[in-house]
Parts: structure tokens; sequence; C-alpha cells
């Protein structure tokens, strides 16, 4: 499957680095100082001298400019800075793949992604600006989760998802985050008495059906195969990234063509699989952004990971989805819901640490890990990671 | 005058929905925080609208509503003059009987101004504030548009017309809103919004805020048919309004 021009296993993430998930409103420090902590953090964990990255890249208007950023470490050069349109967290997986692309053809050889936000910084909703025109707002549509609402809706009442399959995954975020000391939701578990009795946000969506944003940054180090057996023993292989908006798809005011689809539309999942040479059903553990609990499950239906319509809620269980010895464990740090909400880089350390073995919720012998960035985002995006192992014979 | 207390209200909730209605109208916050559900305070503090400084409270009746909730109506009053209604709901918890939700009745569409006219939808716009509803299609190839665009997606044609469209659909999806997302909101949650699939404008959906939306039955395939609110201020634009048909 391995064509020239082809992103498999050319580029691999080699560093993470997080600083503490904090309630909104409360960081001591600038969204840029969190980010560059973040950054040095990921950096230390690769062993590289932050001066030598020379690439940067981020997503969902991050306020912090790879400029900017680098500058402020003092890099010796920055040959590469890419910013990913798209509101949301769309455009995690594709950040993350165009760090893949820059080092694969040598445009730089140590890309750092990043997301940093404050609500001192940003305000809140930073993920949805400049995508509520008047003939949203005006009719009361102001944020992502009302739009997901009315998605989520549709998934239910016509599709016939059932209620339970978005339970499970916010349940399965919850009882993975009591594992993890830094998740937000660390120590409180989630009584199921509790989601259902939760107040609305907008219906059908409740207050455990959304994620909230934390005052936190994240980074990831990605550099070329070569320099990556260098520097660390585990990289994690780009093996196939993908990011698109069908026709149809995007700023068309709920016009949308597949309106119950997460976005991830059938070519894009298709170039996903092949340009990895793999199949659904062979991924052993996801990273799936869930903004909110419909637009989750959506993506995995999208993923062929899901069975669609009332045939997801046989498959959606929080013993399915719960790692170490479920079917497809998912967001195995408790995710953007229970571990923190940074516009989903935390999912992409998390889809590392797989690879490396070091997750708290670790699923053994995860060898093909896969990262879904901001489904029923204007832009959505996608990268499967694999061990060394996935490499051999290719 | 006093309240009209249905049969099946329990004895002891009477009393409690009076004396709240009396510490909102004396605007002691901390007596009136205290008798919300404690796991959605900020979301009731800031979901109704009641007059700036009041001069009295009056409990207007108490029934037994939807879920095992008991229903209250008290009407506010302030110095000015105004009068304003609140429904509550009311859960009993074991530490008491709690406010579950509140609204003010009857129930209008919040009016928010528009953060940026003057984009390819402003011929929608200026057909609203005529009643009208339009709808941007290809004056080439005939193609549907919306949202509005500079250019046909289909034939890349700059010749773009906005025929007027009957405001007739079914309901594609809705969602009733009940968090305060901004300012603008408060005194007007929840509201439903639709999207409304047009026949007439080849399937194309439109938004709007649906009326007499309290407590209907929402289903989506309902037939809906819509008219345009005036503009509630001069910086406000027309709303569309969706009514079940
Ligand atoms: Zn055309």
């Amino acid at each position: 499957m391995t064509t020239s021009g082809s992103l498999y296993g050319a580029a691999a993430v080699v560093g993470i680095g997080t600083t503490p998930y904090r309630k909104r409103g409360t960081a001591p420090a600038s969204a840029l100082r969190l980010t560059l902590e973040a950054v040095l953090a990921a950096c230390a964990d690769a062993g590289l001298d932050p001066r030598s990255l020379d690439g940067f890249v981020s997503y969902a208007n991050d306020s912090n400019e790879g400029i900017a950023v680098g500058s402020a470490l003092g890099v010796h050069e920055i040959r590469w800075s890419t910013m990913v349109w798209g509101g949301g967290g769309g455009g995690v997986a594709a950040a993350v793949n165009a760090a893949a692309a820059a080092v694969a053809c040598g445009q730089a050889e140590h890309v750092v992604v990043y997301r940093g936000i404050t609500e001192v910084d940003d305000g809140r909703g930073s993920y949805g600006r400049g995508h509520f025109p008047p003939l949203l707002h005006s009719h009361g549509l102001l944020t992502p989760a009302q739009i997901c609402a009315l998605r989520t809706q549709r998934l239910l009442e016509v599709d016939g998802v059932p209620r339970s399959a978005l339970e499970a995954l916010v349940r399965a975020d919850y009882a993975h985050a009591q594992n993890n000391p830094a998740a937000v939701a660390y120590g409180r578990p989630l009584d199921p008495a509790v989601y259902a009795d939760a107040r609305w946000i907008s219906e059908p969506l409740r207050l455990y059906d959304c994620s909230r944003e934390n005052d936190a940054a994240a980074a990831v180090v990605v550099t070329s195969a070569r320099r990556a057996r260098e520097l660390v023993e585990r990289p994690a292989f780009i093996l196939s990234g993908v990011q698109g908006a069908t026709r149809g798809w995007s700023e068309s005011a709920e016009n949308e063509t597949s309106y119950t689809s997460a976005g991830f539309h059938p070519e894009l999942v298709r170039r996903l699989w092949d340009g990895a040479g793999v199949k659904a059903g062979e991924v052993d553990v996801v990273q799936v952004y869930e903004n909110f609990s419909g637009p989750a499950v959506a993506a995995l239906i999208d993923l062929g990971l899901c069975p669609p319509g009332p045939e997801a809620g046989r498959f959606m269980t929080v013993e399915n989805l719960t790692a170490p010895h479920g079917r497809l464990p998912i967001n195995t740090a408790g995710g953007n819901i229970a571990e923190g909400f940074v516009h989903g880089i935390g999912l992409v350390l998390e889809a590392v640490r797989q690879i490396r073995g070091t997750s708290v919720n670790q699923v053994p012998g995860a060898d093909l890990s896969l990262l879904l960035g901001g489904p029923m985002a204007p832009l959505v995006s996608a990268t499967l990671l694999g061990s060394q192992r996935t490499l051999a014979g290719r | 005058m006093g309240a009209d207390i249905a049969p099946g209200v329990p004895a002891d909730l009477p009393p409690v929905v009076e004396r709240h209605g009396q510490v909102v109208a004396a605007g002691d916050q901390r007596a009136t925080l205290a008798d919300f559900r404690p796991d959605r305070i900020g979301q009731l503090v800031a979901s109704a609208a009641l007059p700036d400084r009041m001069s009295g409270s009056e409990v207007l009746s108490i029934a037994p509503g939807d879920g095992g909730l008991m229903t209250a109506h008290i009407r506010y009053s302030g110095v000015d003059g105004e009068r304003i209604v609140l429904r509550s709901r009311w859960i009993r918890l074991p530490q008491g009987w709690r406010v579950s939700d509140v609204r003010n009745v009857p129930d209008t569409p919040p009016v928010l101004a528009p953060v940026e006219l003057g984009g390819p939808d402003e011929p929608y716009w200026a057909a609203a504030r005529e009643g009208e509803l339009r709808i941007q299609r290809c004056g080439g190839c005939g193609e549907w548009i919306w949202a509005p665009r500079p250019i046909c997606p289909a034939c890349h044609g700059f010749d773009l017309e906005w025929p007027v469209v009957a405001p007739e659909g079914r309901i594609f999806s809705w969602t009733r809103t009940w968090q305060p997302f901004a300012p603008e909101v408060r005194g007007h949650l929840p509201y439903v919004v639709v999207l409304v699939e047009l026949p007439a404008a080849g399937g194309r959906r439109v938004l709007g805020v649906l009326r007499d939306a309290d407590g209907a039955d929402l289903r989506i395939g309902l037939p809906v048919r819509g008219e345009f609110d005036p503009p509630a201020s001069p910086a406000a634009v027309p709303l569309l309004r969706w009514r079940i048909s």
C-alpha cells in the first residue's frame, strides 16, 4: 500500500507534554506561557533541545502564532508554520498530519503541534469564533452545543441510535478518568442516575454530554522516522492521516448533506484505512473527540467502528468501551469530557501513550491507535498511529 | 385573593412557594438561591428575568405537573407597575422542596442583535423586513443555494437570484435550549430552535424560533408554517417564527 508521496511511517511523535488542566478562568499564567511550558515538557520528554524545534503547527485559531512561540524559545530557525482552518477541534488530527507532512518531505525536522487556552486570553467558546453568522445567531443558535444538539436529535429520532449509546460513551470517559490523577474528573465517578437527571443544556444534550473548556496547554513533537529512532525507544509512527469536508458539508447553515454524519465522509474514511493498509476492525484503541456525546458516537459510526442506527446501542456499552479488555476502548485518559478540554490536544497525547504502553488505562499490546478530531465541526480529521511492530515487514 | 391550589398538591408546598415569592421580591439573594436545586443554581439564576426593583409577589397557582414536579405561577410586581409572571417547577429533595426549573410566561423569543450584516445573506434580511422569505437560487443553473454565497457552487455563475419562497415545510430537527448562553436570552429560556426543510426551495433548510413551543410535544417531520416577527428594536433583525400547522 505504501506509495511514493504517502505519509505511511515517514514521521512519528517523539515527545508529549502538558500543563495541568485547570478550571477555566483560574490559570496563574497566560495562554502563551502555558503553551511554552507544554512545549518544553514535550521536548524534555523527547530528549530534544527546544532550540532545535523548527516547525510550529496549531489549529482552532490558536491565538499564539508559531512565530511567537518559536521566537520566545529562541529557536535556531523557523522553517515551517501552519494553522489549520476550521472551527473547533476538527483540525486537531489535521495539525498532526501537517507536522508529519512537513517532516516527511524535509521541510522541517522537529515540528511541535500545540494548543493552549485560558479564559482570560481567549474568552469562552473560542472554538466557535467566527462560525456563528447572523442566520444562526439571530435565531438563537449561539454555540456549538446547540448545533450538535440539533444534529444529535435527528441521530436519535430518525436514525434510531439509542440514548444509551451516548451515555455509555460518557460513562467510559468517566471510568477511565478514575485511574488518571491528572483528569479533572479524577475521584469524581459519574453516577448513572446523576447523568440521567442532570440539567438540560440544549435537548437532547444534558450537562454530562458536554465538554467544558479548561485553562491548559499541551503539545507533541513530530519528527522524521529516522530521527525518531535516534531520539526515543518507542516512537508513535504516523501511519495515515486525513482531513476533510465533503461537498456541501461546511458553512451551510445546517444544510449539510449527510446531516447526522460526524463529517467523516466515505472517501475520507477509505483514504484513512487504505493509507495505512488496515481495516476498521484492526484498531486497538480510539481517542474520539467528544465536544458532545452525540457527535462522538456519530464519528465512530462514520468510521465503521460502531454499527449505525439501533444496533449502535448493542455495541456502545460501558464494558465494550473500557480498557483494558473492552472490544474498543475509547478515550482512555478520560477524554475531553472527563480528563480536560483544550480542543482535543489531550487526545493526541493519549493516543501516543497507548503506542508507548504508558497509559493509565493501557490496552495490552496496543499497536494501532486512532485519533479522531472534531466530529460535526466544519472540518474534521483523523490520524492513525502505529507502533514499530506495525511497520515491520513493509 | 388566594392562590389557586389544585388537588394533589402536598400541603407543605404552598407555604414554601409563598415564602419563595416574598424573598425573591425582597431581593434576598441568599434566601432565593437556597430554594434552587443545588446542581443548577447558575442556570436558574440566569434564566428568568424580573423587574429591576420589586414591590411584591403573588402566588397565582400551584398544580401537579409533568414528571412528578409541582408547577407554581408567581406574579412579581415592579415598583414602576411592571408585572412579570414566572413559572417554577418544584421537586421534593431530601432537604426539602427546591426549584428544578423556572421560566418567564408567556414564552417569547430571544432578541439578539446581529453581529454583522452586509454579507451574502443581506437580501434575506431585507426581504424579511417586508415579511417575505427569500432563498438564494442560481439564475444560470437553477441550483438552490443555502447558506447564501457569492457564487453558485454548482456552475460558478455569479448571476444569483432571490425568489420568494412559501414559508412552509416540515421540522427536520429541533432543540430546546435551556442554558443561558448569552445575557440576551435571559427571560426567554427555554426556547426551541427548529430547522425546517422547505419543499419550495429544493429541500433547503432554514432556521427559526418555534412559536408556542412551551410544553409542545415536538417531533421531526411535523408540518410547520412560518412568518416574520417585526424587529423588536431598531438594532434587531426580523425573526422567522414557525408554528406547528
Ligand atoms: Zn449555478
